[in-house]
Order: C-alpha cells, then structure tokens, then sequence
C-alpha cells in the first residue's frame, strides 16, 4: 500500500450531513490540499485534471446501477426497469443500445427543431413579461423542458403536464423513502409505458419524420430494438431529459442574477447562447457529482483504489479548479476547457445536443425580453448534492419587447 | 477516405470507438487510437462516429 500515508492524510466529508454543500468553501480548500477526498459514500475526486481522466477511466464503470438494491428492491417492474437502463448497462450490451440510439439523437435531426424551440420560449415568455414577475421554474423552466420533450416524441405539446407528473413520481425512487414509494412509482411507471406503446404503435403503422420513428427505424445489420427496449428508449427521454434540463436553465438564471452584465452581453450578442449554456454548466452543474464504481483493485496516482469502491467526480469543483481556470469568473464570451456536466466517456449524455441546442436558444430570448433580473424572495431549492436545481425560485424583471 | 480526429479537442470520450469498432479503439490507458485511412467500407459508421462525438472532433475527408 504506497498510498497509504496519502490516504489518512486525505480531508474527509460526510456527504449525508444535510450541513454538507458540494459547492462549499470546505470543498474547494479541500481541493487546495488534495486531488480527492474521503467521504462515507466512498471518494470524491475534487480536481479538474483527476476528474477528466477518471471520468473515463476503463476501470471504472458508471455507479448508479445497484442504488434499487442498496435500498432492498431486488424484483418487481421497477427493478426490471432500472436494469434496462442504457444508464445501468455496460460492455457489449451498452453499446449495442448506444449505437442504435444515437442517430436519433444525432445534431442533424436536432438542428431542423431549433425554430420550434425559439417558437416555445418565446410563447412562454408572452405569458408572464408584462407583469414584470414570474415563479421561473414552474412558468418557464419546467413548461419548456417538458414541451421540448413533448416536441421530440411528437405528441401535442399540451399534454405535457401528464409528463411532468409522472416523473414527478418516478423521482421519488432517487429519495430515502423508496420503499414506502414503490407501489406509486410502479403505478407511474404502468401509466408511462402504456403511453409509450401507444405511440410505438402509432409510428409502426405510419413512420413521420420524427424522433420517434428515427429509434423505430433504428437497426443495424439484422439487430434492431425490441418493442420493449424502444419503450425504455421513450422512458429514458423523459427521466433523463426533463429534470435535468428543467434544473439548469433554473441553475442557469441564479447564475445570471448574480453577473448582470454577462445577463446584458448575452441580450446584446444572442450568438453568445451557446457559449452561456457551457460557461453556466462549469460553475453551476445541476448534475453536481457523477458516479464511478471500481470494476477491480487498481492504482491511480499512488492512490490504491479496491473492486467495489464508489467514486464520485465533483463537476463543479473541477469545473472552478484554479489550476485550469484561474481565478474565479463567470464570462460567457471566454474560451474554456470542456466542463463535466454531462459526464463522460462511454456513458456520456446520449441527449446533450438536444439539452445544449434547447438551452442556448432559451437563454437568449430571455435575456432580451427580461431586462435586470433580481430574486423577488421565496425560493426553494433542492439539496446540492447528487441531481440539484430550484423547485422555486421567483424573480422580477423589467419588460422590453 | 481520411479520417482526421483533432487531439486538441478530443476528450477520450470513446463514443467514436462504440460506432465504429473497426475505425476506432480506446487502448488500455484510455487513450484513442484509430486507422487515418481506413477502407472505404466503414464509411457509413465512421461518418456516424463524426455525428455522435461529443465534441464534434472527427473529420472525415473524401
Ligand atoms: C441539461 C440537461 C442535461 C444534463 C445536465 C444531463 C446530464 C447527464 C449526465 C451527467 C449523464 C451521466 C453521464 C456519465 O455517467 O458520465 C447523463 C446521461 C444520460 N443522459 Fe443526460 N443530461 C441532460 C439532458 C438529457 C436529455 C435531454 C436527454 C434525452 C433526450 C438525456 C439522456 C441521457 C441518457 C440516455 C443518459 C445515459 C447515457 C448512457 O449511459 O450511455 N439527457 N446525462
Ligand atoms: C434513464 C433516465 C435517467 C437518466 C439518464 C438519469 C441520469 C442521471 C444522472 C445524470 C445522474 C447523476 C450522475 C451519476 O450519478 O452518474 C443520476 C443519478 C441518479 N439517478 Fe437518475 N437519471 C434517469 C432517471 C432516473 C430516475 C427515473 C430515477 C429514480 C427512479 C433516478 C435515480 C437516480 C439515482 C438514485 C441516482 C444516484 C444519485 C446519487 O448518486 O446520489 N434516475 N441519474
Ligand atoms: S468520440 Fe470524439 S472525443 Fe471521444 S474519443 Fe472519439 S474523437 Fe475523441
């Protein structure tokens, strides 16, 4: 054990501490002292350089796969669900799903839906900017993350309250009570997929030139997905793509509260859009760790690390590491090194072009329709660790056209 | 065909290596390695491979 000296050196953080902020002062002294930590969920790897390399590390694969069993669901249609995941897959049967998923998500098919995207924003920012105020996540954030989804699979776009409430109650599964939760979940979950094969069948008898019938045309050779896996394929649409993108335009305007003039810039040069999304996603992820497991005993940078270890990459803290990014500044119209915020390697973001394209045109619109943003009091976040955003957060502004 | 991959963008994501397998692998450190001409054969997957790659890194050319 070389390590061995290092180790007990390492800082330590109880991330179940409801005290505990990931994107704390303590984490970023932390990250001064030590490329990782320890902590009871295993290691942290605070720095820029460790968690570019670890994120793809090949022996590491993605750590969420066991969370149903950690909580004692081992069976039953949630557990049949969660393994289906492309999430959850590895090797072989991972890329097979990647590889018959990703021409669908391709930035050729996603660029003929920017005009349906400004069309959104704009209607949603018609509905509240006279007044001068809004709650922005449940009338902006959650209504355009939800309808660019509902865009996607081709479905009136009205019906999107159906999604956002039953993965509301899907996401219950990412909490402590996930037990008591199952029979609701698996409820949701009933309801989803019958939604789902509904619009298989739907492209089955009749292709269009959508989304939907770019994964029901996918194959490859002679391998094509089954019925069940263009299903979860949906599903995955909707839990990884609603709550994530919903979570950081709200992530997104609490940092342009803080830096108006970068608020300005981006009204004046809307051209800047994508470069905000990627500067906001490196101070401010909404997926604030992403998780690794150890598939063996292996040592990286005299650190031993044993099969079975947990190691959570910090996004924001790599992402403000004044190694590669100096001294702390938020500047859209900066050149930066790539952030973390969709994670990486194998089990990189399948939708990051559509989350990328959506947001760069949102922020844009609003910036210029919403003049000096400020907090109006009342917010409500969720914790910072793991999947973070507001659930509230009211603002007001000064209307121009 | 050429196949050109621009390191200074390439991040070692490997999503080139899962469209493409011929065309692209990931060594045992992680590090991309790929054929720069490759047979006219694997032009449908590479040309998939320059789609999916998260950074937008690959070239191909004629
Ligand atoms: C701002 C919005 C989004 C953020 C921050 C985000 C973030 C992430 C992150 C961090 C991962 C895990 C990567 C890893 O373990 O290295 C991931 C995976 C994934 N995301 Fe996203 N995502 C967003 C939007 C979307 C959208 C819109 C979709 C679908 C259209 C989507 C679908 C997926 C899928 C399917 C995976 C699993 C990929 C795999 O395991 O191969 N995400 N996302
Ligand atoms: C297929 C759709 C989904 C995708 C792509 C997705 C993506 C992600 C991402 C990006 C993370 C954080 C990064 C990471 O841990 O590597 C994550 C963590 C997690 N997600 Fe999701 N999510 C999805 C749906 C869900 C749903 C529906 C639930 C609940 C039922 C859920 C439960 C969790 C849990 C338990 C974690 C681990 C949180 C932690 O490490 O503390 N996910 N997922
Ligand atoms: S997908 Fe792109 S970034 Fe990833 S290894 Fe291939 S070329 Fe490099």
């Amino acid at each position: 054990m070389t390590g061995t000296a290092a180790v007990d050196a390492a800082p330590y953080f109880d991330v179940t501490d409801p005290s505990f902020s990931i994107k704390s002062a303590a984490v970023h002294e932390a990250r001064e002292r030590s490329w990782y930590a320890r902590t009871n969920y295993g290691l942290a790897v605070l720095r820029y350089e460790e968690v570019s390399r670890l994120l793809k590390h090949p022996k590491l694969r993605q750590g969420s796969a066991a969370w149903p069993a950690h909580n004692g669901i081992t069976e039953g249609p949630f557990a049949d669900w969660w393994a289906s995941w492309v999430l959850n897959k590895e090797g072989e049967e991972h890329h097979r799903l990647r590889r018959l998923m990703n021409p669908a998500f391709s930035p050729k098919l996603i660029g003929g839906l920017v005009p349906r995207f400004q069309a959104l924003a704009g209607e949603l920012i018609d509905g509240f900017r006279e007044s001068g105020g809004c709650e922005f996540v449940s009338e902006f954030a959650e209504p355009y993350a939800a309808r660019v989804i509902a865009i996607m699979l081709g479905i009136p776009e009205s019906e999107w309250p159906v999604i956002a409430r039953e993965s509301a109650t899907i996401g219950l599964a990412m909490g402590v009570t996930i037990r008591q939760d199952m029979p609701k979940i698996e409820a949701a979950l009933a309801n989803l997929y019958a939604y789902a094969d509904e619009l298989i069948a739907d492209r089955r008898r009749g292709e269009r030139d959508d989304f939907v019938s770019a994964l029901v045309r996918a194959h490859r050779d002679s391998d094509s997905l089954s019925d069940t896996e263009l299903r979860d394929g949906l599903l995955l649409l909707i839990f990884g793509g609603f709550d994530t993108t919903r979570n950081q335009l709200g992530l997104a305007m609490q940092t342009f509260m803080r830096h108006p003039d970068q608020w300005r810039l981006l009204a004046e040069r809307p051209e800047l859009g994508g470069k905000a999304v990627e500067e906001v996603m490196r101070v401010n992820p909404t997926v604030t760790w992403v998780t690794r497991e150890a598939r063996e005993d292996f040592t990286f940078q005299d650190l031993d690390i044993a099969a079975g270890t947990t190691v959570h990459l910090f996004s924001e803290s790599a992402g403000t590491d004044p190694r590669v990014f100096g001294e702390y500044s938020f500047d859209i119209a900066a050149d930066r090194k790539p952030h973390f915020g969709f994670g990486g390697g194998a089990h990189h973001c399948l939708g990051h072009f559509v989350a990328r394209s959506d947001m760069s045109e949102a922020l844009p619109l609003l910036a210029r329709r919403m003049r000096d943003p400020r907090p109006a009091g009342g917010e409500e976040w969720l914790p910072d660790s793991g999947n973070t955003g507001p659930v509230r957060l009211p603002i007001t502004f000064t209307p121009a056209a | 065909m050429k196949v050109i991959v621009d390191l200074a963008k390439c991040q070692d994501h490997g999503q080139c290596a899962i469209a493409a397998p011929v065309v692209f692998q990931m060594d045992e450190e992680g590090k991309l390695v790929w054929d720069g001409s490759p047979d006219e054969s694997q032009r449908l997957e590479a040309e998939e491979a320059a789609d999916v790659c998260p950074v937008q890194a690959i070239l191909i050319q004629d």
